[in-house]
């Protein structure tokens, strides 16, 4: 658990970070959601203590960061960054071992740990680990850098516009894998974020930053149907609130299931219990079709979801 | 652009064609009577007869044929041809010795020509471009670097050359020669490798405290806008007053004049490109790198070896290489304040009007200093693609 009591940041005359209280659960994925200068990345380098706080208290495990040396309290910190960071001279092996490394972990483990996490992140330990940042595509150098922030076991990350200089079409798949991961790790996450549609998907709760101050700290659903203020109804987007709603349901979630899987017949268009009822809104509208069968990943259909039911109750 | 072999190289052919015509308009050889008379000069056929004008022309139209028309790996055979003709070239020499030499004279001796210098010069030029040509390794370049010094080694203590005047030049101050050399490169190097100590102190100075960093560069700078010869003589006094002070120093050998003050004004000539480039080099190790590893918990120490300076390492190699060249050049200048080095040859060459002298002293400083700027080049090289 990560507290932030009180906590100002001054640079000069300017305040940066004005008097913020912030609690982030053990396990939790807390998303600083704010435009550029808000104060969101100085809050998330006062964690780690990069940047030293003007006043106020943090706590980590209720105790307070300042007890301890810097470099010991980050080594329990994974830490990613925008522009990866990553060390152009060592190899992306090397790289990941960074941490293990500092931790003087011995070299079996440490080795074992570099290949176990290149496979987590879907890179390939033969071939991969040898290469150089330079010769990574920007995704693939994200993933070791990310994979660099996880390898020392940490039970904090610190992600800092992690996937902000990736393409589109790369970030939505890192986003993916950060789910996915999250799910099998549940690390405790502070990750910065300018886009909103990212905090949505990845958040368990968003807090909202305008000019320093949090202005909302809450869950994604929360946040879109109750936005405190005209800041942050401005950020959600008014127009496609009730889509960006639905985006945060599954199918699973309202579905009619069977009381048993049945047998599918091949080639039926249909959806996955795991996409989200934004997608399955856009096959409906797509195929003008009023219901559509829901499969689970053997390919066995589960379960139907009608158009009515997803209109009324979806958002 | 270099991977099509189909257009011709203008490079190439432009170069032959050059070559081909100032061979035969300067001349090859000289034939002195003495050492300082200037003596009866002979071009290209009057020196080595029609047997070597027919080679050294129709080499030159070779790689003029090879440079225009598209044969299949025709670089590869310009290589080797340059290579091959570089090799041999001192037998040119050989030849016209044995042709043009008085027998009956013993200070008779033969002086390298204008032509033979320009057919050295473009056949090394031509030998670059054919090799630019076929992108050849660091290896495959050092490897024609020493055939061809090989080359000249082997031809240079043949007998048919004895009788040139570089050569009698040599034979005559063989031990002045290998005590020059010692001299040269340990004042050069001696003043590269304490600069280089000093300019890294001094550059972490100005790193870590930011105000340092004008006056220190203005210092350094200044140092550097001083004429070398102005330096060398306005150390004497002060070096003279303090040795004549202070015995210890005079036993240690420091005086006004010699080595102490040669090595003094090489250490501060050295320092501007060293520290600056130091200074750039760890000033340019990119903010998001060091920010990344202080927030994986690296300590500052840790962060400097690992990281900032093997990242900076390259730069600062390029500024030892700038600064040993500066310094291997800069010591012939020593020689006028009595500091010994290859300088002496040139100045008493310059003094007696002997050019072969000069000659003497002048080659092997630039010798030194390819081979310095080769040795630092590859270095950085490796360093760079680690």
């Amino acid at each position: 658990m990560i507290e932030l009591k009180g906590v100002t940041r001054r640079f000069g005359d300017a305040v940066a970070v004005d008097d913020i209280d912030l609690t982030i659960e053990t396990g939790e994925v807390c998303v600083l959601v704010g435009s550029s200068g808000c104060g969101k990345s100085t809050t998330l380098r006062m964690i780690n203590r990069l940047l030293p706080r003007s006043s106020g208290d943090i706590l980590v495990d209720g105790e307070d960061i300042n007890k301890a040396d810097p470099e010991a309290l980050r080594l329990n910190m994974g830490y990613a960054i925008q522009s990866t960071g990553l060390f152009p001279h060592w190899t992306v092996a090397r790289n990941i071992g960074v941490v293990p490394n500092l931790l003087k972990w011995p070299a079996r483990k440490r080795d074992e740990r570099v290949n176990e996490l290149l496979t987590l992140l879907g890179l390939d330990p033969a071939t991969d680990a040898i290469k150089y940042p330079h010769q990574l595509s920007g995704g693939q150098a994200q993933r070791v850098g990310v994979a660099r922030a996880l390898a020392g076991d940490p039970n904090i990350l610190l992600m800092d516009e992690p996937f902000g200089a990736l393409d589109a079409i790369t970030r939505e798949n890192l986003q993916q894998e950060m789910l996915r991961i999250q799910r099998q790790l549940n690390k405790t996450t502070v990750f910065v974020t300018h886009d909103i549609d990212e905090a949505l998907k990845l958040a368990t709760r968003i807090a909202v930053m305008d000019q320093g101050k949090i202005i909302q700290h809450d869950t994604p659903e929360a946040i879109l149907r109750r936005p405190a203020s005209a800041f942050v109804e401005n950020l959600i987007g008014k127009g496609d609130r009730g889509l960006k709603l639905l985006a945060l349901r599954t199918v699973g979630d309202l579905m009619e299931r069977y009381p048993q899987p049945r047998k599918s017949e091949p080639c039926t268009d249909g959806l996955s219990e795991a996409d989200s009822l934004r997608f399955a809104l856009s096959v409906m509208v797509w195929q003008n079709s009023a219901e559509l069968p829901v499969f689970n990943g053997a390919r066995e259909e589960v379960g139907t979801v009608k158009r009515e039911q997803l209109l009324q109750g979806g958002a | 652009m270099p991977s099509s072999t189909m257009p011709p190289n203008r490079v190439l052919l432009a170069l032959a064609l050059a070559a081909l015509g100032l061979v035969w308009l300067l001349n090859l050889g000289v034939v002195q009577p003495n050492r300082i008379v200037s003596g009866t000069g002979y071009g290209l056929y009057g020196a080595t007869g029609w047997g070597g004008a027919i080679i050294v022309s129709s080499l030159l139209l070779m790689v003029c044929v090879l440079a225009a028309k598209p044969v299949h790996k025709r670089f590869l055979g310009l290589a080797a041809l340059l290579t091959a003709a570089l090799m041999a070239l001192p037998l040119l020499l050989e030849v016209f010795a044995l042709r043009r030499l008085p027998s009956d004279s013993a200070y008779a001796r033969i002086g390298i020509g204008a032509g033979f210098w320009c057919l050295a010069f473009f056949l090394a030029l031509m030998l670059l471009e054919a090799l630019g040509q076929i992108k050849a390794s660091r290896r495959l370049q050092l490897s024609i670097v020493l055939l061809i010094v090989a080359g000249w080694w082997f031809c240079a203590g043949r007998e048919g050359l004895s009788s040139l005047s570089l050569i009698r030049e040599y034979t005559n101050r063989a031990d002045q020669f290998s005590q020059a050399l010692t001299v040269h490169l340990s004042l050069s190097l001696g003043a590269v490798a304490i600069s280089a100590v000093l300019a890294f102190g001094l550059a972490l100075a100005m790193v870590r405290r930011e105000h340092w960093r004008r006056p220190l560069l203005g210092l350094v700078s200044f140092m550097q806008t001083i004429p070398s010869l102005a330096l060398f003589g306005l150390l004497i006094a002060p070096l003279g007053a303090l040795s004549a002070a202070f015995p210890v120093l005079q036993a240690l050998g420091i005086r006004g004049i010699g080595w102490a003050p040669a090595l003094l004004a090489l250490i501060a000539y050295s320092l501007l490109p060293m520290v600056r480039n130091t200074y750039v080099a760890l000033m340019e190790v990119p903010e998001a790198v060091v920010d990344a590893g202080r927030g994986m918990g690296m300590t500052e120490q840790q962060i400097f070896r690992q990281v900032k300076l093997p990242l900076a390492l390259p730069v600062i190699i390029e500024g030892v290489r700038i600064t040993t060249i500066q310094a291997i050049g800069l010591t012939a200048v020593a020689a006028l304040i009595g500091a010994g080095g290859f300088g002496t040859f040139i100045f008493q060459g310059l003094g007696q009007a002997a050019m072969d002298l000069v000659l003497l002293g002048a080659l092997p400083t630039v010798f030194l200093a390819l081979a310095a700027d080769a040795i630092l080049s590859a270095l950085r090289f490796q360093e760079t693609s680690k």
